[in-house]
């Protein structure tokens, strides 16, 4: 009898381990799931924004041939370009949010000055250069939306109870959201 | 067995055999192709959803077509959604009041547009009141945009007919050669078995026939090399898209933040819950929306169900009524004197003689009873007859009458849920059915009902709903008109004009000389379209049409082009009996006349006459 009643409580005990272990195998593998989705989100902004870098130097030039005498405007976009580069190599999210968001304002005021020149208007690279930086600017606006919202999603997995358990045991850290900063949430007007 | 039996049916099994299993064959040959993802990307391409739904459906048109399209449409500004609260059940579709231009929207596009505008009512429509609440008319509109999209994939080169011509060609020339065997094998038994009859020919005309149907049926769509390029990059879409858990938790009204990654999402069935918000199919009959009064509120309709007394005119209840009276009073006056709770007999036979006299005592009580009942229910029901007026939410057969195995059964009784907006709750009323072709859901109807019965004694359209004006004829060739439209191939030379569109109700009325209901489609084989119009009065089937085209047409057009001549109908016209045909170049038109309408064949030469005129080759040819 006594020998029945600790075989039934020794397989009850087993099977709860292994439910256990079950569910924070599932717990784990959902996790790294979502830190590889954040991760290809990531990355699918860095291209994004790597194709801007390389359209800004093509633009301040094609500018600079109708509009040579507005240098400050010119050079605070290359500076800007710089900044959001060396922001991109050093650690840290909230940094190169801050960059980006800085060129993406320049890049705005470049685009407000060129309507005050109608040669630049008409100029037929400047005119492709716009069109290609206003989809790359919606493809880094759909980037960010499809990183935050992955970020989210794992965030959310990393904080809510008993996901936590395994994603402190196996440091899962939430993550940073890509977001405007505070006084530059306005969106750049680039008009093709 | 007898070897020259046995010769024959071997011949013929070999025949038939031979011919299914080259039908197999290529059925297994053409299946579409199952693409490898591409890597998973962000990246849109330029195809429509609805287009792209089909790729990634393995070249199938599923109802996310539909869905992804209207998300689309809000996506680029047609329409606008909006989510009032934290159910998006409850979501609105706004048509704004500058809208984009339209001209170039695709067919199906416009047709998913036209719905939305068609049911707005000040420019506002329910998400879930784009649902149909007529089946065929559902079947029709989805079938349609089906085709539609089909044809836009087709003449983008991403998709084609499964089979194609020559496959056609192929199984319809081997359909030849079992024909001529059946008919050998036929006439083969006749001879040594010295039938009195030979019937070869017919045998083998049938065969050939019926293979040929079969061969016809339209397998579906299938893979091109573009398209098996472009599938596999939708397909890697879908893999990015289904990576972001959150994205199948959307509402429909995300449409504004997420543009057309939700369209696109709903096209590759990302979207779990949008998906499930947004339907345009059939809708539930106990749950519907309703615009009366110029505001949109939902209803929830009961619809009774068991009690006899339902639908019943005033005499049939009253004749139920005195018979249940007349048997309960019989039952008590006959078994009453025996009536004795506690038999005190010592007579075994007594006591159980006196316990069935109780049940019949009890019966004969509650037969007295339920008359009285009716009788005093049916009288004062003729006392507190009401009119109501209000919005048609559904109408459907509720009872019918069987007529015997041969004939099928007649609806004598609808169900008509009409809201008066007097409360968020009604009760489907029953409609005499020769009043249900009179009026459509969303009409405007004045009613004079029995409450106790939920009779209608009176009905009269008022005012015409919205939806009529999105009313589809219902049987016309579904996939190769749009398919010629935009200039892609044509299944066959010429299709013909669908049987819905020959003659008008009105029409087929005045040459039978008794009012029919709108036509209603028939489910034929092959490349036949057919309707069939019933008697406006009971129902019955009176008048059947079918037409086809190209080469099944020429072997049909021989077998029907006997009887009498009619000369100025069409390229040429016969009648015989109840039977007329017609036939404009490729296309011909089968005409019967059914039932207790078969001795009504004189107009018949004048219907179809009226029918050449709007058949496409007739215009210029007839």
């Amino acid at each position: 009898m006594q020998t029945g009643f600790i075989l039934a409580a020794g397989g009850l005990f087993c099977l709860l381990v292994a439910v256990m272990i079950g569910w924070a195998l599932a717990a784990y593998n959902r996790l790294i799931r979502q830190r590889n989705q954040v991760q290809a989100s990531w990355a699918q902004i860095d291209v994004q924004l790597k194709r801007r870098y390389d359209l800004v130097p093509n633009l301040v030039e094609t500018v600079k041939g109708y509009a040579a005498h507005e240098r400050g405007t010119l050079e605070a976009v290359l500076a800007a370009r710089d900044g959001a580069i060396a922001a991109a190599a050093a650690p840290g999210l909230p940094a190169r949010a801050g960059a980006e968001d800085a060129l993406t304002q320049s890049l705005g005021r470049l685009f407000a000055l060129a309507e005050a020149y109608p040669d630049l208007k008409a100029n037929q690279n400047f005119a492709v250069l716009q069109g290609e930086l206003a989809r790359t600017e919606d493809k880094i606006a759909y980037a960010r939306q499809f990183y935050n919202s992955a970020v989210q999603t794992y965030n959310t997995s990393t904080q809510s109870v008993p996901s936590n358990l395994i994603a402190g045991l196996g440091g899962f850290r939430p993550m940073d959201y890509f977001e405007a900063l505070d006084g530059e949430r306005a969106a750049v007007q680039v008009r093709s | 067995m007898d070897p020259r039996l046995l010769l024959d049916l071997v011949v013929s099994a070999v025949a038939l055999a031979g011919w299914f299993a080259a039908y197999g064959l290529v059925r297994v040959l053409t299946r579409p192709a199952s693409p490898t993802p591409a890597p998973a990307t962000m990246e849109l391409g330029t195809e429509p959803p609805a287009v792209v739904s089909l790729l990634v459906s393995r070249w199938s048109v599923t109802e996310d077509a539909a869905e992804a399209t209207l998300l689309d449409l809000a996506a680029r500004g047609f329409v606008e959604l909006r989510q009032p609260d934290d159910d998006p059940m409850r979501t609105t579709l706004h048509l704004p009041p500058t809208p984009p231009d339209d001209s170039g929207l695709r067919p199906y596009e416009r047709r998913v547009l036209d719905r939305v505008r068609g049911l707005a009512v000040d420019g506002v429509v329910p998400l879930t009141a784009l649902t149909f609440r007529d089946r065929a008319q559902a079947k029709t509109w989805n079938r349609r945009l089906r085709a539609q999209v089909v044809a836009d994939a087709r003449a983008a080169g991403l998709s084609r007919r499964r089979f194609g011509p020559t496959v056609t060609s192929l199984l319809t020339a081997a359909a030849v050669v079992v024909g001529v065997a059946i008919g050998i094998v036929v006439w083969h038994y006749s001879i040594w078995h010295q039938a009195e009859e030979n019937l070869a020919i017919e045998a083998g005309t049938a065969t050939f026939a019926a293979l040929t149907a079969i061969a016809g049926l339209s397998p579906g769509e299938r893979d091109t090399p573009l398209g098996r390029q472009v599938a596999a990059r939708w397909l890697g879409v879908r893999d990015w898209l289904r990576g972001h858990e959150q994205f199948d938790e959307l509402p429909p009204a995300s449409v504004a933040i997420w543009d057309r990654y939700l369209s696109y999402g709903a096209a590759v069935g990302a979207t779990r819950r949008t998906s499930t918000v947004l339907d345009l199919g059939m809708g539930d009959r106990r749950l519907l929306w309703s615009s009366y009064g110029d505001t949109w509120h939902r209803v929830r309709v009961r619809y009774p169900r068991f009690s006899a007394r339902y639908g019943q005119t005033l005499p049939k209840l009253l004749l139920r009524a005195a018979i249940s009276i007349a048997v309960g009073g019989f039952l008590l006056k006959v078994f009453g004197v025996a009536f004795d709770l506690v038999p005190t007999s010592a007579d075994q036979a007594e006591r159980v003689f006196a316990f069935v006299a109780d049940g019949i005592v009890v019966v004969g009580l509650v037969l007295l009873v339920s008359g009285g009942h009716t009788l005093v229910r049916g009288v004062a029901d003729l006392v507190t007859e009401r009119t109501v007026t209000g919005e048609v939410l559904w109408l459907e057969v509720w009872r019918t009458t069987g007529q015997g195995d041969d004939r099928p059964a007649r609806p004598w009784l609808h169900y008509l849920a009409v809201d008066d907006g007097s409360g968020d709750r009604t009760t489907a009323w029953g409609l005499p059915s020769q009043w249900a072709g009179d009026c459509h859901d969303g009409d405007i109807v004045t009613i004079r009902v029995r409450p106790w019965t939920r009779r209608v004694v009176a009905f009269s359209v008022v005012g015409h709903g919205r939806s009529r004006g999105s009313v589809e004829p219902i049987g016309t060739d579904q996939t190769r008109t749009p398919v010629a439209e935009r200039g892609g191939r044509a299944g066959s030379t010429q299709a013909a004009r669908g049987p819905a569109e020959l003659f008008t109700v009105d029409e087929v009325g005045q040459a039978l000389g008794l009012p029919v209901r709108p036509a209603e489609r028939l489910d034929l084989p092959g490349p036949v379209t057919g309707v069939q119009f019933r008697a406006a009065g009971d129902g019955r089937p009176v008048l059947a049409v079918a037409t086809l085209s190209g080469a099944a047409a020429q072997w049909v057009w021989r077998l029907n082009s006997r009887g009498r001549e009619l000369p100025g109908i069409g390229d040429e016209a016969y009648a015989s009996g109840e039977r007329a045909v017609l036939r404009v170049r490729d296309s011909i038109v089968l005409v019967r006349v059914l039932g207790d309408a078969r001795d009504r064949t004189a107009r018949l030469p004048w219907l179809l006459a009226q029918g050449t005129a709007r058949m496409p080759a007739g215009r210029d040819g007839g």
